[in-house]
This record gives structure tokens, sequence and C-alpha cells, in this order.
């Protein structure tokens, strides 16, 4: 098969994987309150932990420039905020919610599309060393894809959104994968030089999203030290689960 | 000059130990800080633990991943355990000014408790390096102003003058050296033990920022300055962390 297609449809296939990150939240009957601060606790934890392989990665191939990166995807996040305040948050409507609730999911999406872009390159540039290792590492970024998915569905599912979209949007968000990993194939060198910078933005913008959106709503709706062990721990076991990858 | 290594870790966790004094230099000057300040104090001193969180986890495994989840387990359960046997699990800056005084007895032991932890984060990175260890000790030393300038406003607060003050905030960080020393000889005689303490450090720190500082900031300066604060402190001690050798 051509080598072009074979690396998009590996990427591909990761892009779906994110999608089985929603089948947990077929198992939540009830959406309370709790449920709610423990998602985002959850999603805060396993985005934190996927930031630390990002930087760990990153700073492979260049310190300053990562975190040049990391500042950017600050901006990126603060210009989006103003962007959505400009609207009058009853207007926005995002599947069953409005307002505030639309506000964050539609911000949670935006920032796991577009850190998808450097993971997408990330692919790419790593199967420019030859195809031969393509399926290990497909079978590695699908499966680091499924807590990703988790990570977004947590946001999404107790705002009222189906399972069924929940996994919609998780693999809408990896969509950038494939299309970034071929350019980024074709030409090593030129994204090899980007990836840095690339990789400090994705973990920058989702830190900030943690910090400033994720962690606030689930100290305001649970219990301080639970969402504080919840959120430790999903972040090391994502840290632990990519270096076992 | 060449020191023994337990006079370098002796001599570097001292100087971090001790420069817990400068934070009392807006008491000192008869500026207690804003409210807005000690939540910016915090989150500094909340991005440099995650900051260091990162480090351990990415030096400090070196593979032994199942031995490092059991240490953060260990960690986490630690301080669950010492908040609990301390009654400290819900202690708060600004529930502070209207309650009892014995709650400025508490704000020392949860000082002191905070810096054993920090002691074990030296002495792994030791063990790992002394170039890392070294970053370690400037880490925390830099994260220990803003936290004593917390706890001396809190126990001027309560009519402690401020030289006593000084010296509490220094006295409370006295398990940091004790610690330092001691993990770092612990893992001279046990090198395998490196993993679990490097996870029991991450854990125990990371828990103990998203418990105690981070969601206490954000009451006091709001959420934007707080991430931004918190992730520019993290970034710094990535970059500060890939200086050392």
């Amino acid at each position: 098969m051509n080598e072009v297609l074979l690396v998009f449809l590996y990427a591909l296939f990761t892009a779906v994987a994110t999608g089985f990150g929603a089948i947990p939240f077929a198992f939540v009957r009830e959406i309370s309150e709790r449920v709610t601060a423990y998602s985002s606790a959850i999603a805060g934890g396993l985005m934190l932990g996927a930031s630390f392989g990002l930087v760990a990665e990153g700073t492979v191939y260049g310190r300053g420039e990562t975190l040049i990166g990391a500042l950017l995807g600050v901006a990126f996040i603060l210009v989006t905020q103003l962007l959505l305040r400009e609207y009058d948050s009853q207007d926005l409507v995002f599947g069953a919610a409005t307002g505030e609730g639309a506000k964050k999911m539609l911000l949670m999406v935006i920032v796991m599309t577009v850190h998808s872009f450097a993971e997408g390159v990330a692919v790419g540039v790593s199967f420019g060393g030859g195809v031969t290792l393509g399926a290990v590492i497909t079978i590695a970024i699908a499966l680091h894809n499924v807590p990703e998915g988790v990570a977004i569905s947590a946001v999404l599912r107790p705002q009222g959104v189906s399972v069924a979209r929940c996994a919609g949007w998780s693999v809408f968000s990896s969509l950038p994968q494939p299309l970034m990993a071929v350019p980024a194939f074709l030409f090593v060198e030129t994204f090899r030089t980007a990836l840095p910078y690339g990789l400090g933005f994705a973990a920058g913008a989702m830190v900030f999203m943690v910090l400033v959106e994720l962690l606030p709503e689930a100290y305001e709706h649970g219990d301080r030290a639970q969402v504080a062990t919840v959120a430790t721990l999903s972040a090391v076991g994502m840290v632990l689960f990519q270096q076992w990858l | 000059m060449t020191l023994e290594p337990y006079s370098e870790v002796l001599l570097f966790s001292s100087l971090a130990a001790a420069t817990a004094v400068l934070g009392i230099a807006p008491e000192a000057f008869g500026r207690a800080p804003s409210r807005a300040a000690i939540g910016w104090a915090n989150a500094l001193a909340c991005g440099l633990m995650i900051g260091v969180a990162y480090v351990l986890l990415t030096e400090g495994l070196s593979g032994a991943l199942i031995a490092g989840g059991l240490g953060t387990l260990l960690g986490v359960g630690f301080v669950r355990a010492s908040h609990a046997a301390a009654g400290t699990g819900e202690l708060d800056v600004d529930r502070l000014e209207s309650s009892g005084p014995g709650d400025g007895y508490k704000a020392i032991l949860v000082d002191a408790l905070h810096a054993a932890d920090e002691g074990v984060a030296i002495g792994v990175a030791m063990a790992v390096s002394m170039p890392l260890g070294i970053a370690m000790a400037a880490t925390l030393a830099v994260h220990n102003i803003p936290e004593a300038m917390v706890l001396s406003t809190v126990l001027t607060r309560r009519g402690l003058s401020v030289p006593r003050a000084a010296v509490v905030t220094v006295a409370v960080n006295a398990s940091q050296v004790v610690l330092a020393v001691a993990s770092f000889g612990v893992l001279g005689f046990v090198p395998g033990a490196l993993p679990v303490v490097a996870g029991f450090a991450v854990g125990a720190l990371m828990y103990r920022s998203l418990v105690e500082l981070l969601p206490e900031s954000y009451h006091q300066a709001g959420e934007t300055s707080i991430a931004v604060v918190t992730l520019l402190a993290m970034g710094v001690v990535v970059f500060l962390a890939g200086v050392a050798p």
C-alpha cells in the first residue's frame, strides 16, 4: 500500500480510538453536582498528565521553543475566552446546554482539537523514521487517545450530551491527527523544527484550561480533599500509562 | 572546594529552608500583603510544586512504573492521614482571620508537614544527580518565600512580633533539611527504592498543592490570574530542571 495512505489510515484509526473514551459514561445514570465535580477533576488530572508527556517530548527538541509555545497556548485560550465573552451567553447553544455550560464545552472541544494538531505532527515526524515501527506507534497513540476521550466526555456528559455524541466529539477532536500526520511525514525536517513550539502550545493550552475552568469547577461542586485525590491520581496515572506505552 | 555528598545535601537544603526568612519582608516593612498578593503567592508556590512533581516523574522513576504508582498512593495517603490526624483538612487562610487562636498552631503544623515532603523531594533529586538536586533546592528556596509570606501574615495577625514570626517561618522548615539528608542517605544504601520514594514525593506534593494552595488562591485572586501565575511557575521549574545536566 502507498506509504502516505498507510500513515493516514493509521492516524485515522488513532482518532477513532478517542471515541472509546465515552464508554465509561454509558454507566453513569444520574448526573448530579458530585458527578460534575469529579468528572472535572478526572478530566483536569488526565489533561495535566498528558501535558507532562507533551512537555517531556517537546523539551527533547528544544526547551526554550517549548516554553514559547506554551505561552502562545495560554495566549490562545485567553483570546478565545475573550471572543466567547463577546457573545451574549444565552445565545450560545452547544448540544442541550446554553450559556456558561455551552461556553465551557465549546472551549474544551476547541482546546482538545487544537492540541491534536501538535500530536498529529508528532505522529508524522515519528513515522518519518520509517513505517516499519508504524503499527507499534499507532497502537500506542490510539491507547493514549482513549483517556483524552474520557477527559472530553467528562466535561460534555454532565451537561446532558448523549454518550454517542460524546464519542462523536471525542473523535472530532482527534481528526487533526490524520490531517497533520501526512504532511509532517512528507516534510519531516520542516515540521521537526516546528514540533517543540506545537507541543508546548498544546501543553500550555491544556494546562491553562485545567487551571482556569476544570479545577475551579471541581472545587465549587465537590469536596476539596476528594477532588485533589482524584485529580492527583488521574494525572500521575496518565503519566505512568504514557511512560508504559 | 569539593564537599562530601552529605554536606552538599545539608548545605543546599539548609539554604533553601533559610530563604523562608525573606517571606517576612512585607510584614517587616509594615506593608501587610493584600488578599490578592497572598493568592498569587499561593499560586506561585503551587506552580513550583507541580513543576517539581513533573521533574520527579520524568527523572526519578527510571521505568519502574508500578513502584512509582505505589509510591504516589503512599504519598497521597500520607498527606490525607496527616490532615485527618491533625484536623487541618479544611484549613483556609481566609477563614483563619475570623477563627480561634488554635488555628495559628494549625497553620504552623501544615507548613511543617509540607516541608517534610519537600525535604524528600530534595533528597530524591540529589540522589538522581547533584545538579538536579541543586536545581530542586533552588526551586524550593523560591517556593519557601511565598509560603513564609502567607504564614507570617497569619502569625502577625495573631499578635506575634515580626522577629518571632521570622524565626517560626524558618523553623518550620527544619523537617525539610532533616528529611532531605535522611532520604538521600536511605537512597544511598537502597538505590532500588528511588522510584517508590520519588513517587511518594510526587503524590504528597501534588495532593498538597491541589488540596491546600490552589483552592485557597482561587478565592483570593480569581481564576485567570491564578492560572497564569501557576503556569508560569511550572514553566520556570521545567526550564531550570532542563539546565541541570
